[in-house]
């Protein structure tokens, strides 16, 4: 892939050390896109704001990890959203007290046409070379970007496996994708685009709204749309289905377990103002309910927010003892970070439903400490075939690409388990591969691979020391 | 450099001048009456004006044949403008850096 490099160069009056010393810290965080960095090393996680129009409505984060750190020197950031590069920072001394500074960006071809397509210049279609087209939409910008950052990668990675395993039914296959910004409007948008392409199937691996408009979107097509990530269920149809956990197998899972540790019954519900978190706290009434606690509290916020201050206060002032959260993404990450600078760790425990790995890094260590949730997938889990999953994506990806998550790992299940039913059945319509992808193996075991991605095994974790630690099988 | 940026960014801005450019990307070369009966309450007229824009900012190309004009993306003037247009987002980024250096620098002036 071609990469371009884009490089500016000024000189500041400050010595490199000094200024060196104020990237990603404190009061100064404003320096570089106000980098946020909590500790700057090797392999910590990054994110900065790119402001793509001139009034900050539309800032963009990059999101990525520190691969070279020579402090009062250079800095390197190896990203994967809005699009895999890189930015590195240059120091050097330009006589007493002052220092030139040259920050460069390597830009390859997807990060180009990404900004392209978001400048509204629209893309080169690809000529039909006879391979078999399939979609994956994913967010690479939005709230919803920290949750993804390694959907692409294991969307390519399935379908790289697929391809050098005879592809399917002899047609080599070929990944189109798409980053929806974490909106349904975008999302159908690039839906109606991949159709246009002649995709088969689409896979969403972004919120339930954007899979409803999905959906919606390609009904009557005959294009196969899967919702490839957790979700709280409904709204299938022949050529639409949904896999991955529910919210309802989560919280059978968390809430008795943890009020039964704690002691405690008084719960209050954070979650997002759409269907996601409407179904998560329906089912949450019912599972708490049942363990015998209680419901005193609940705030739901606009997918997007960025303070919740309020929300803290409220929980406070409820006399909660049990936090849980079905945020996602970015608002996932500014709570908790805002919970425990707030001090609400020392009176409260949180669960959260959509707390993998990638999430948990932006969290960070400090603000992240003893969350708890329950997921089909951890990079650290204990599933038959993962060792050699992990490996075969570090060496496609390098030793910076982010986690595996339960969210990636699930488009590339998703993927993998397409190919073979199409691979069955290749001239079946959507209708008739959507029936087969639900079929359930009865008594299969739970292998990278071929795991149940209908009715999933759940495994808990617990955050501790900035790694998600599995401390159980949910029963 | 800086004229040419702030054209990028007005070409861009307009609803119509994206849906134009959307319509090329999908069809390829069109003219300015195609170009009108693919989108929706715009005469052809208002077309030309929009084209004009996205002709001097560099992102439509136009070719002439006889009496009839025909436009398509300028898919180097797009990248060339992308480019520019990360430079002046970079260029700001360094900005941040002096603003963080003056601050900090004018802390020690207060204490000392």
């Amino acid at each position: 892939m071609d990469t371009t490099t884009v490089a500016v160069e000024q000189t500041v009056a400050l010595a490199p050390e000094a200024l060196f010393a104020l990237f990603g810290a404190g009061r100064a965080a404003g320096w570089l896109f106000g980098a946020r960095c909590d500790d700057v090393h090797v392999g910590a996680p990054v994110s900065l704001r790119l402001p793509l129009d001139r009034d900050g409505r539309q800032d963009v984060e990059v999101l990525g990890r520190l691969a070279r750190v020579v402090p009062g020197v250079a800095l390197d950031i190896e990203h994967t959203q809005p699009w895999r590069g890189r930015i590195g920072l240059r120091l050097a001394p330009a006589g007493a007290g002052r220092t030139r500074v040259r920050l460069r960006a390597e830009v390859p071809t997807g990060g180009l046409e990404w900004l392209l397509h978001r400048r509204g210049i629209p893309l080169p279609e690809p000529p039909d070379d006879g391979s078999l087209r399939l979609g994956a939409i994913t967010n690479a910008s939005g709230p919803g970007a920290v949750y993804s950052l390694s959907a692409e990668l294991m969307a390519e990675l399935a379908v790289a496996e697929i391809n050098a395993d005879g592809g399917i039914a002899g047609s080599p296959v070929r990944l189109v994708t798409a980053d929806d910004g974490t909106d349904a409007r975008q999302a159908a948008a690039e839906a109606v685009r991949m159709a246009r392409l002649g995709c088969h199937a689409v896979f969403v691996n972004s919120t339930s709204a954007s899979f409803e408009a999905v959906r919606r979107a390609l009904a009557g097509r005959d294009v196969l749309v899967v919702h490839s990530v957790l979700n709280e269920g409904g709204g299938v149809s022949p050529t639409a289905v949904r896999f991955g956990e529910r919210p309802r197998a989560q919280l059978e899972a968390l809430v008795g377990p943890t009020m039964a540790t704690t002691g405690s019954r008084r719960w209050f519900l954070v979650g997002e103002d759409y269907v996601w978190s409407h179904g998560v706290h329906a089912a949450a009434r019912h599972v708490i309910a049942r363990a015998g606690g209680r419901v005193v509290g609940e705030s739901l916020t606009p997918l997007g927010t960025a303070d919740f201050a309020r929300v803290i206060e409220r929980i406070t002032a409820s006399g909660s003892e049990l936090v849980l959260s079905s945020l996602i993404g970015a608002d996932e990450v500014a709570f908790e970070r805002q919970s425990e600078a707030a001090g609400l760790r020392e009176t409260v425990r949180t669960v959260s439903l959509v707390l993998e790995e990638s999430t948990l890094a932006h969290i960070g260590e400090r603000a992240g400490q003893g969350l708890r949730t329950a997921l089909a997938y951890f990079q650290d889990g204990p599933l038959a075939g993962n060792d050699d999953l992990v490996r075969r994506y570090r060496s496609a990806y390098g030793a910076w690409a982010p986690a595996i998550t339960a969210l990636s790992e699930t488009i590339y299940e998703s993927i993998h388990r397409y190919a073979r039913v199409r691979h069955l059945d290749a001239a079946g319509g959507a209708a008739s591969h959507g029936r087969a992808l639900m079929r359930r193996r009865t008594g299969a075991a739970d292998v990278i691979g071929t795991r149940d991605l209908v009715a999933p095994t759940l495994y808990v974790a617990e955050a501790v020391g900035g790694r998600l630690r599995v401390v159980g099988e949910a029963p | 450099m800086e004229q040419n940026e702030t054209l990028a960014f007005d070409a861009l801005s307009d609803r119509v001048r994206r849906r134009i450019l959307a319509a090329l990307g999908e069809h390829g070369e069109l003219s300015v009456g195609e170009i009108a009966g693919r989108i929706d309450a715009v005469g052809r007229t208002t077309v030309s004006s929009h084209l004009r824009v996205l002709r001097t900012s560099g992102l439509v190309r136009e070719r002439r044949d006889g009496r009839n004009r025909f436009y398509s993306l300028d898919t180097d003037g797009a990248v060339r403008d992308a480019f520019v247009f990360l430079q002046s987002i970079l260029r700001q980024g360094i900005t941040d850096a002096a603003a963080a250096a003056g601050e900090s620098s004018g802390g020690v002036q207060e204490t000392g």
